[in-house]
């Protein structure tokens, strides 16, 4: 089947990077002008892969199975951990009675892997049929099932003859693909145009916005969104988290687009601009004041609603400044460190900003051209000397130099640096919005009370180690970075 | 595999490698795998020391090394790892492209041997096998390398044969077998979870006996211990769960280790204890008909509980774990051994789509299913009470609760009857 969009993988964009190091400004000179080259850790640790946002992506559409063509540890994440996280979505929404994800492994053994594995794609998919009668059948690939190179498109096309009224979608979205592992949304996202919606153009809908985002935006972010998007006269279709078939029919019918933050549905949507011509915007999470209000306004402008988005921000806004003074009272000139993904960093480093504390160091899974602005626009809060450590995770650099730092909050995920004692932060909340202007005050409280009460950290770090080397502090956090100006070829 | 499996719960070879190592104090697992592979072959296992996936060192590989093999990149990962992580053992642990793309990983790990800290190399790419393929393994991989003898101690016992992530209630259980093994004065190495874990790793060839739990497992280890240092092995198919199991499992070990001191004592303190507090449930007592979902340590254990102690109806069993079609006979025969004359069906599957069409079939018979969280849905279908009793739990926190031995099925019975 012809593909309107085709592969393609994020680590091939201008400045792409998941391995740097440097100040804000010696980041930004070199990115803008085009020599930041990658560099290589020499050593690493955990990551994710792009199989593992496909699936993310896809597990939760309705009336759907999904096919793991792999070996039984593919499907973990799915069967053992997004599945779970779908029931309890599935709960705050009041939903418990509704349809379960279905997925199903290939289950891979040896013999597969010698002698090829497309007959038991082809029984997996008869099982999945007989068993749910589902409208879609998504086939992702694996690195084993890719190297041994299973046609996992013809496979398709044999079972598309045997089963005319199904939809198979094919997903080449082996884990040793791209570095990027965003780019597993991309292919999740471009399956739902190739394969389901294909040519159809059905006819615009007034006020329709899509809000392509992550799995990981909780239903409290979600009404949030819904809410904001609203005061400027605008209906959200959230996509494609719990998306039935007909939302995802819908996507081409919507007047505007929208992501979640800058590094989701970007290469989508300018897709969808391209053969609908729906204008859509790439901007930041609307995590913190000024973060929503460049949020709403770009939003506002796309659709000639700037009236109506300002006078809610002035609304909202001034609901909050109280409490927000309030608590900045205590935050002011606190220095900080933050882990998170690229979009929620970035957002969570001007609410820090707002709430007057002092960036020290942030770590973020990826940099490149398409964000340089936004790390630039931190500077008017933190000026230029913050590090930007462009790492995915990497607990050991993040120890290493929070070690050093000593800052007086961490936000970020705390495994490791809570063992230091320092008041650490999560700005994840599956319950409570952190979005819009009344997760400002959210996010806020959450810092205050860490700082009012830090007993668990700082009891904790007396009894408990990180899994690191004593002498590993003394050394250059950067020690295992060849930067590309050192590696003589 | 033989066959393509609806929502799995178990995974793959290596998920089993880096539960076992990733359960061991200051183990460190070394990943040749794939991004991704770290963070799914995780899922579920208990890497507390090393604070989650993202801790566990990994060569990440990607295209280049899919293509042109990863050797050098093991070689500088290994390099990092033994610098960086504060370990006791080391394990390089090949994922599914490593393993297709053919790396000599065992070369590469000689050439560190002269480091100061033992490293171990387990085929375990995700392909080989499943979850209890890559803990047989990898656990004999380890004793293998760790284990010395200097000299027999009469009151140490090797316990073996549980895949730490699939006990759902792991650390109150080595907690309450550490308990009872202290009460007949004998020391217990597990292995798991303790702070001396590498320790009891290294004397335990010193051991006097191993308990293997497991109906099918570990019999490469058995031989393992009987061939390098003399030790032979007491089957225990299952866990030890309630005043019954408890007494007879101590009966056996204390006939085996010719035991001196008064265990017949220790029996009646341990029933004692039970029946206290069976004694102020009995207006409450309810008798259910109950259908059992989980591995066969559990399945077993759980189920001589429920009707020889408990006195409950079983109308059917269904054993998860990959059990080899020779065992299941016997699995079979002491489910309908048990000391009830209605005798339970017993079934073996880990299809999570089959295993709801079996306990279907109880509908309007069955009022209490003990599974795990993936048959939550089920007793809601059924109308039945529900415990999740049995790996995965994914719906809710276990920190040192035991559903084992003597304390442990007090806890037992506490969930059967908080809930509404």
């Amino acid at each position: 089947m012809e593909r309107a969009i085709k592969d393609k993988i994020r680590d091939t964009r201008a400045g792409f990077t998941d391995a740097q190091a440097g100040s804000a400004a010696a980041l930004r000179d070199k990115v803008k002008k085009n020599c930041l080259k990658n560099a290589h850790r020499t050593f690493e640790q955990g990551i994710q892969c792009v199989q593992v946002n496909s699936m993310n992506a896809l597990v939760s559409i309705q009336d759907s199975v999904m096919i793991i063509h792999a070996p039984y540890g593919c499907s973990a994440c799915a069967s053992l951990g997004a599945i779970e996280r779908l029931n309890i979505y599935k709960h705050h929404r009041g939903e418990e009675e509704s349809g379960e994800s279905r997925i199903i492994s290939t289950a891979l053994g040896e013999k597969e892997i010698i002698l090829g594995g497309e007959k038991r794609l082809e029984e997996t998919v008869r099982a999945a049929i007989d068993r749910h009668h589902p409208k879609i059948v998504f086939i992702l690939a694996s690195c084993s099932s890719a190297i041994i190179g299973d046609d996992i498109d013809a496979a398709a096309e044999r079972m598309r003859e045997e089963y005319p009224d199904t939809i198979f979608a094919p997903i080449h979205c082996e884990g040793f693909k791209s570095r990027n592992h965003a780019t597993g949304y991309d292919l999740a996202l471009g399956a739902l145009q190739n394969y389901v919606i294909r040519d159809a153009a059905p006819p615009k809908e007034k006020g329709l916005i899509n809000l392509f985002a992550t799995h990981s935006l909780s239903y409290a972010d979600q009404l949030e969104m819904k809410r904001m998007l609203r005061a400027i006269g605008l209906e959200a279709n959230i996509m494609p988290y719990h998306a039935t078939y007909e939302d995802i029919m819908r996507i081409p019918a919507a007047e505007y687009n929208i992501s979640v933050c800058q590094i989701f549905g970007d290469e989508y949507m300018a897709f969808l601009h391209e053969k609908y011509g729906t204008p859509y915007t790439v901007t930041c999470m609307p995590i913190g004041s000024d973060s929503t209000d460049r949020w709403l306004r770009s939003i506002a402008k796309l659709c000639g609603r700037e009236e109506e988005a300002e006078t809610f921000i002035a609304r909202e806004r001034a609901e909050v400044t109280a409490e927000i003074e309030e608590i900045r009272k205590k935050t002011e000139g606190l220095r900080v460190c933050i882990t998170a993904g690229t979009g929620r960093g970035l957002a969570a480093a001007t609410l820090m900003g707002e709430y007057g504390m002092q960036l020290l160091c942030i770590h973020t899974p990826y940099y490149e051209r398409a964000y340089a602005e936004d790390f630039e626009r931190l500077e008017q809060y933190h000026g230029d000397e913050f590090l930007i450590n462009v790492a995915d995770m990497q607990p050991y650099e993040q120890i290493n130099l929070v070690r050093k730092y000593k800052p007086d909050l961490f936000i970020g995920m705390a495994n490791w640096v809570s063992r230091l004692g320092i008041p650490t932060v999560h700005i994840l909340d599956a319950k409570r919005p952190t979005f819009g202007y009344h997760g400002v005050l959210y996010l806020g409280r959450k810092i205050e009370d860490v700082l009012d009460n830090n007993n668990f950290n700082k009891k904790l770090s007396r009894f408990t180690d990180p899994p690191f080397r004593e002498s590993w502090y003394r050394e250059d956090a950067f020690k295992y970075i060849e930067f590309p100006e050192d590696i003589v070829s | 595999m033989k066959k393509c499996t609806e929502r799995p719960r178990i995974l793959c070879s290596l998920n089993g490698a880096v539960d076992t190592i990733g359960n061991i104090y200051k183990g460190i697992p070394i990943l040749h795998a794939g991004p991704g592979c770290s963070m799914q072959a995780a899922v579920g296992t208990n890497l507390y020391y090393l604070g989650g996936y993202h801790g566990m060192p990994s060569s990440n590989t990607y295209e280049k090394e899919v293509v042109f093999g990863g050797t050098d990149r093991l070689r500088e990962t290994i390099r990092g790892s033994l610098e960086v992580m504060d370990g006791e053992i080391y394990a390089v642990l090949t994922g599914c492209s490593m393993g297709i793309n053919g790396d000599d990983v065992e070369a590469v790990v000689r050439e560190f041997e002269n480091n100061p800290y033992p490293i171990v190399s387990v085929d375990v790419a995700g392909f080989r096998g499943d979850t209890y393929f890559g803990y047989q393994a990898t656990l004999l991989a380890i004793v293998r390398k760790l284990a010395e003898k200097t000299e027999t101690d009469p009151y140490m016992v090797n316990l073996y044969g549980q895949v730490p992530s699939m006990d759902m209630t792991l650390r109150g259980d080595l907690e309450e077998l550490d308990r009872i093994f202290a009460e007949l004065g004998l020391k217990l190495n597990t292995f798991f979870i303790k702070r001396d874990g590498v320790a009891q790793l290294k004397h335990s060839g010193n051991a006097a006996l191993n308990i293997n739990i497991s109906p099918w497992m570990c019999r490469n280890l058995d031989s393992y211990y009987e061939q390098a240092f003399g030790i032979p092995t007491m089957h225990y198919p299952g866990m030890p769960i309630g005043p019954g199991a408890v007494a007879d499992f101590i009966r056996q070990i204390a006939a085996r280790l010719s035991l001196q001191r008064d265990y017949e004592k220790v029996i009646t303190r341990e029933q004692q204890y039970v029946y206290e507090y069976f004694d102020s449930l009995m207006g409450n007592f309810e008798r259910h008909r109950f259908l059992l979902v989980g591995e066969s340590n559990f399945a077993l254990g759980i189920a001589r509980f429920l009707v020889n102690d408990h006195g409950h109806i079983p109308l059917a069993v269904i054993v998860t774990d990959s059990v080899p079609e020779k065992q299941q006979a016997d699995i079979e025969a002491q489910i309908k051994n048990l000391e009830c004359d209605r005798k339970a069906d017993v079934y073996f599957e880990n299809d999570a789509y089959l295993i709801e069409q079996i306990a279907l079939r109880y509908a309007g018979r069955a009022t209490l299913l003990l599974g795990s969280t993936y048959e939550k849905n089920i007793a809601r279908k059924l109308d039945a009470f529900f415990v999740t009793a049995t790996a995965p739990c994914l719906d809710k926190e276990i920190l040192n609760k035991s559903h084992i031995g003597t304390r442990g099925c007090i806890s037992l019975v506490e969930d059967m009857y908080n809930h509404y």
